[in-house]
This record gives structure tokens, C-alpha cells and sequence, in this order.
């Protein structure tokens, strides 16, 4: 079955850009934390910011933190990457559908800015009929820039910044969830799936918590899909 | 603004490792038939992994997130699901429950 291709445009990016944007001072704030983080971690400002332009991950990011200053071993760094950054496997497998007919000059490094929050926007766009494959795009750069500049401002100014926390900042991820949550919900099919992803959400952060919930929840929900689905309609 | 090599070979494998995870589904449904079934477990994938970061914060958090989690569900039915919209306001609310002492 071959799928008819999808667009890459540059007005795809720019409407990447203007949803994505949104998110950008709660990013440029967690940038300016991990930048003083980094300092304090005895890195230089070139470091911090290699770190936020390459590994491009908040949580993955504070654990190779602690794994440079605790050794010269790369290995259990990377491990710890590869399972902080686990969700993004299933992110990307998702996104075939759709990404799948699209220029590979556009795909690949759209995938590189993939984070949680212009990966849910992104497929949200699609939900609603538009295709356009430069939103992941647009909507990363718009987590990208202010992540790496924020990372740089941290490191610069140091601990004197205002704690993030006051600004409601740490809540900009579970708040924008919810809101898809919302966005998401197709009724009552929606509801095997989403209360098994809730049970297993709850009791894997109760057992073992950390960047394991999302993971684990997704999984269950497309494990509950995948039995429920019925082939005979 | 220095750094040394031990540091950039670091790195390049950090990089490696966090861009093979965005890469890695992508690449590998490549190989797998799409089946609709498959499909439909892909669909539930969104919903779920929201579920999933909300999820910590029932259990976890106070009044003040609370409140922000009602003013989102408020924002999104009065704006007609504009989710940065409400997330914003979400975080708004936070902030203001907790300057409120919340």
C-alpha cells in the first residue's frame, strides 16, 4: 500500500514555530537551571551548551551530569541515556504513520529535536488533518533555541536566578499533558486504553519512580488497543 | 570556554545514545507491517504517555496542582482546546495558588 507523499514546507515550520512557542519560556527557564547546574558541576559554559545542543534532553542531561563527576566511565552514562530517553523510541515509532512518506532531508533531523512536548503538539496536528511534516520541525527549534540559549544564560549568571518553581515553571510539562489529554480523548474507545495507561502509571511511579511512568504508561495503553482492536470491522 | 577531548569523546557518545533512541522506532517500524491492529495500538500511544506524565502528580502534589489542573481542564473546554493556551494558564494558576501560600 503506498501512501500519497507528505509535504515539507517552510510554512509548516513557521506554524511549528508559532504553536511551539509557547512552551518556550518554560524551556528557556529549565535551560537557565541545568545551565547553573552544569557550572556547579565544575563543566565550562561550552560544555553546558554542547550538552543541551547534542544530547537535547532535561532528564538525560542531569544524569550524565552526575555520571562525568562521579567517573571516568562513559558506559553507565550512556545506559542511563538510553533508558531516560526510552519514550522517545515508542515517540518515533508512533510518528511512522505520518513520517514515514515524508522527504528523508526533512525527517531525520526533525527526529533529532524530538522532545515530549512538540512531539504530543505534533501529533495532534495530524489528529486534525494536517500533514505537513515541517511542524515537528518548527515546534522543536522553538524547544531547541531556547534550551541551548537558556543553558548558556544559566551557566553565565549562576545560582543568582530566581528558582523556577515560583513561576509555576515545573508544572508547564504536566499542565500542557493534561491539556492534550483532553485533546486526545475519543470517547469511549478511549477509555480501556487510557484507565489501564492511568493503573500502570500509578503503580509504577509507587514502585519505582523516575522517567519510567510515561514509558510504561504508553505501553500499556497500545498493549490495550492492540487486544481490544477487532479486525472484522 | 574550554573543554577538553576525554569530555567531547563523552559526548559524542551521549549524542550517539540520545539520538538513536529519537531515531530508533522510527527506523525500526520501517520493518514492521502496519497492520491495523498495530495501527491502533499506535493510535492509543498519545493519550496514554499524557496519562503517564500527569499520573506522578496525582499522587504526589498538593492544592496548588490541583488547582492548576482544573483551571487547564477549564481553559481547554472555554477555549476550545487551545492547549498552549491552557497549559499557560495551568502554570499561571500554579504560580498565583502558591504566592497564595497553598
Amino acid at each position: 500500500m503506498s501512501r500519497p507523499p507528505v509535504p515539507f514546507t517552510a510554512a509548516g515550520v513557521v506554524r511549528g514555530l508559532a504553536r511551539g512557542s509557547a512552551l518556550s519560556p518554560g524551556v528557556l527557564a529549565y535551560g537557565v537551571v541545568f545551565g547553573v547546574l552544569a557550572g556547579e558541576a565544575g563543566r565550562s559554559a561550552l560544555e553546558a551548551v554542547l550538552m543541551s545542543a547534542f544530547i537535547h534532553s532535561g532528564s538525560a542531561q542531569l544524569a550524565a551530569l552526575q555520571g562525568l563527576a562521579t567517573g571516568p566511565f562513559v558506559a553507565p552514562i550512556v545506559a542511563t541515556i538510553l533508558l531516560t530517553n526510552a519514550r522517545y523510541v515508542l515517540y518515533g515509532a508512533a510518528l511512522r504513520g505520518w513520517y514515514g512518506a515524508a522527504p528523508p532531508a526533512g525527517v531525520w533531523p526533525s527526529l533529532f529535536l524530538l522532545g515530549d512536548g512538540n512531539w504530543a503538539m505534533a501529533m495532534k496536528e495530524h489528529e486534525q488533518g494536517r500533514h505537513d511534516g515541517g511542524f515537528l520541525l518548527g515546534s522543536g527549534l522553538a524547544q531547541f533555541v531556547p534550551w541551548t540559549i537558556g543553558t548558556w544564560i544559566g551557566h553565565a549568571t549562576g545560582s543568582a536566578i530566581a528558582d523556577p518553581r515560583r513561576f509555576g515553571m515545573d508544572f508547564m510539562i504536566v499542565a500542557l499533558a493534561a491539556a492534550m489529554a483532553t485533546a486526545f480523548w475519543r470517547g469511549r474507545a478511549s477509555l480501556a486504553p487510557a484507565g489501564v495507561a492511568l493503573a500502570v502509571a500509578l503503580a509504577v511511579h509507587a514502585w519505582m519512580p523516575g522517567g519510567w511512568t510515561a514509558l510504561a504508561a504508553g505501553l500499556a495503553g497500545a498493549g490495550t488497543a492492540w487486544m481490544l482492536h477487532d479486525d472484522e470491522r | 570556554m574550554t573543554t577538553n577531548a576525554d569530555f567531547l569523546l563523552a559526548l559524542a557518545a551521549m549524542a550517539a545514545a540520545s539520538y538513536a533512541c529519537r531515531l530508533g522506532g522510527f527506523a525500526a517500524m520501517r520493518f514492521v507491517r502496519a497492520t491495523p491492529r498495530i495501527e491502533a495500538a499506535l493510535r492509543a500511544v498519545p493519550l496514554s504517555v499524557m496519562i503517564g506524565i500527569v499520573a506522578p502528580s496525582l499522587g504526589t502534589s498538593g492544592p496548588a496542582e490541583w488547582i492548576g489542573l482544573a483551571a487547564v481542564a477549564l481553559a481547554m473546554r472555554l477555549s476550545g482546546n487551545n492547549d498552549p493556551l491552557a497549559a499557560m494558564i495551568g502554570v499561571a494558576a500554579v504560580a498565583a495558588a502558591r504566592a497564595a501560600g497553598l
